[in-house]
């Protein structure tokens, strides 16, 4: 993906830059706000990664000005640690989705390969499907292969969040604040005893299509 | 530097006003009471004089001045009370017992008070009040009475409006002054309080007198408002040394290990292991700073213009359907008993991490085997949400501490969490004035947050919940509220 960095620290920046071509995209830095508005409106990019606070502009004007002028890219928003009316505000002026620095690097290149995906998913979907493993959205049902498997209504979100993202590193802090609402670190495993109680469910009638991706998160796919 | 002082008083002022109203209202009253002493008396005076004019000059029907002299002498023969002069156009007097007068008509007031009084007609011509007037051939015909007992009454209510007046004042001022020294004093306490507290001595309280009169209303106002300010002063204070020394210990131990790696870490498998543990700590270091921040934005009050109605019944269960699993591995058991449709003006992200607070406390603290209860209910306090566990409880002592910033407990020292959660789950409260409170479950801890019934939506059907029937008729009045236009 061709991704435009709008980040003003220069280690940040060159932290992040490295790890996107290092995953294999092409990536671009730019270093002040009106100097980003103005590649991110005149270049073609697949994604936007907008620091909130930035000399010249703010990364939440800027946005809101790209949006206005018709611009779509995606946009992942880069915020500060403990701001809590940040995501409202930079969903509100047309982020996709908010990242609270510092982050893990695996959690970045979840977040940036969940949003590249979504132009993708604009088709109204209503079955997804993993290996054997299917989900009818409408019927709000889920059977693998063949048998119908009961779940709870969290448990189907969580599972319909995973197979969204199938065969992409989905976080345990996608799964909570996507799955659960929850913006802040719970104190224990929520993520994982419901994933527990879900692969439980899931594997009674074939092998595990859940894999947990050490110190990142989950991924669903179909056994190679 | 007393007198001064007092005089600059706004009841001094008061009573300035006042004292000039009071001397307004005596000389009303006195101006009255001479009208109708004085006044009539003097009245009555002219009154009498203008008849004995009219008599004399109907006693003299020809109207000659031969005639009128001759009338003139015999009155004066005949009444001694009344004055007379008949005097001619040259000034020569032709009958009467007065002597010569410029002839000024109508009424005019004779006296002699330096110089003794025309001889022959004693003190009592000290002072005449009388008529003058023309008569033929240019004479002038004067008639008068003693004004003498008139003026010993004008003396004396004089004295007396004077007297009046001059106590009147002092004891205004008098009054006034005792008037305004007693909340002057009071004042000044205040301002000696005051000034001891800029001064440094940020314990000093405003003393109450205990009459519950506006002085003291003010003062325990303005206590509690120190006492929020000390608090609110302790409690960054205390943030500030708590910070630091919360993080010495963990960013010793980073050094530590980074230290100890550098120098025996030989191979790179103890080197990552050393790096990744590090990275745990840092994790673990900016979560503590991250809570700080949230509970310094909380605190703000800012998030309070973003309230919206949220279903807290739907919030709870969600709550109870997410801890379940989290419970059920520690083997522990929780169960929810929640009133459905309870709604209150709240921050949803908030609330939710309030209440997961509580509920991850319950399992983080609480041993394998024990129960943990969510309840919520509607009562006339409002509304009520509890967490509940069976576990060890904490004891009474330490009830009120652990709200404080990184306060732990011995017996809680290994279990996960950075001393904040209770913190924030205070802040989160106190943002929506809610009360929050720890109990004994018998056995084990209870922890109620109570939003207070103004907070409390009416749109709630809380007619299923035993209310009581006060409770009942005020949802009524709020039914019907919103069943208007």
């Amino acid at each position: 993906m061709k991704i435009l960095l709008i980040e003003d620290n220069r280690e940040t920046a060159d932290y992040i830059f490295h790890g996107l071509q290092e995953k294999g995209h092409v990536a671009s830095v730019s270093q002040d706000g009106r100097e980003g508005l103005f590649r991110a409106a005149s270049e073609s990019w697949d994604m936007l990664i907008v620091d909130r606070l930035l000399p010249s502009m703010d990364g939440l004007a800027l946005v809101h000005t790209l949006r206005g002028g018709g611009v779509h890219t995606p946009v992942l928003f880069l915020t500060a640690l403990g701001g809590i009316d940040d995501r409202v505000a930079g969903l509100n002026a047309g982020g996709d989705d908010y990242l609270v620095k510092p982050f893990a690097f695996a959690e970045l290149i979840a977040r940036v390969d969940a949003l590249g995906r979504r132009p993708h998913q604009t088709a109204v979907e209503t079955v997804l499907r993993v290996a054997d493993l299917e989900m009818d959205l409408l019927a709000r049902s889920v059977r693998r292969a063949g048998r119908t498997i009961e779940l709870q209504p969290r448990e189907f979100r969580l599972l319909e969040y995973l197979m969204r993202h199938a065969e992409q590193l989905v976080t345990r802090t996608m799964l909570l604040e996507n799955v659960w609402d929850f913006h802040f670190d719970p104190r224990t495993n929520i993520v994982e005893s419901h994933i527990s109680r879900l692969r439980s469910k899931l594997n009674k009638s074939g092998i595990e299509l859940i894999h947990t991706i050490r110190g990142s998160g989950y991924s669903i796919r179909a056994p190679a | 530097m007393r007198l001064p002082r007092l005089f600059r008083t706004t009841s001094f002022r008061l009573t300035l006003l006042y004292a000039g109203l009071f001397s307004l209202s005596v000389l009303f009253l006195f101006g009255a009471v001479y009208w109708s002493t004085v006044g009539l008396m003097s009245r009555q005076i002219d009154e009498t004089v203008r008849n004995e004019l009219i008599e004399l000059q109907t006693a003299a029907p020809g109207g000659g001045l031969a005639e009128l002299q001759q009338v003139v002498k015999e009155y004066a023969a005949r009444s001694p009370s009344f004055f007379y002069l008949l005097q001619g156009a040259d000034g020569r007097v032709l009958a009467g017992n007065l002597p010569s007068l410029a002839p000024e008509l109508g009424l005019r007031k004779l006296s002699w008070r330096s110089e003794p009084p025309p001889a022959g007609l004693g003190n009592a011509a000290k002072g005449i009040r009388g008529y003058g007037m023309k008569v033929a051939d240019g004479a002038y015909l004067f008639v008068g009475l003693s004004s003498n007992e008139l003026r010993r009454m004008q003396t004396a209510l004089d004295r007396a409006f004077l007297w009046s007046l001059a106590v009147t004042l002092v004891l205004a001022l008098c009054g006034g002054a005792a008037m305004s020294l007693g909340p002057l004093r009071r004042v000044e306490a205040i301002s000696r309080a005051s000034r001891d507290i800029m001064g440094g001595d940020l314990g000093r309280r405003i003393a109450l007198r205990g009459s519950g009169d506006e002085f003291d209303r003010l003062a325990s106002s303005l206590n509690a408002m120190l006492n929020r300010i000390q608090a609110l002063m302790n409690g960054l204070q205390q943030v500030s040394s708590d910070v630091a020394h919360d993080l010495r210990t963990p960013l010793t131990l980073l050094r530590q290990r980074l230290e100890l790696a550098r120098r025996r870490g030989t191979n790179v498998e103890t080197l990552h292991a050393a790096f990744d543990h590090s990275i745990r700590d840092i994790d673990a270091i900016l979560d503590t700073f991250g809570a700080i921040l949230r509970i310094a934005q909380i605190e703000s009050g800012s998030r309070k213009a973003k309230f919206t109605r949220i279903d807290l019944s739907e919030l709870l269960e969600g709550l109870v359907e997410t801890y379940q699993p989290v419970a059920e591995e520690k083997n522990q058991r929780l169960a929810g008993a929640i009133a459905p449709e309870l709604s209150i003006e709240g921050d949803r992200e908030l609330l939710t991490q309030l209440f997961a607070n509580l509920i991850e406390n319950a399992i983080n603290h609480a041993p394998p085997g024990i129960s943990i209860g969510v309840g919520s209910s509607q009562n006339a306090r409002g509304l009520e949400a509890v967490i509940s566990d069976s576990g060890p409880g904490i004891p009474s002592a330490y009830r009120q501490k652990v709200f404080q910033r990184f306060y732990r407990l011995e017996t809680s020292r290994t279990s996960p969490g950075n001393g904040l959660g209770l913190s924030l789950a205070a802040a989160v409260a106190e943002l929506h004035e809610a009360a929050i409170s720890l109990s004994d479950n018998h056995p084990g801890l209870r922890v109620t947050v109570v939003f207070p019934a103004a907070r409390v939506s009416p749109d709630a059907d809380v007619s299923r919940f035993n209310g009581e029937p006060a409770d009942a008729a005020h949802r009524g009045a709020a039914r019907l509220e919103r069943s208007g236009p």
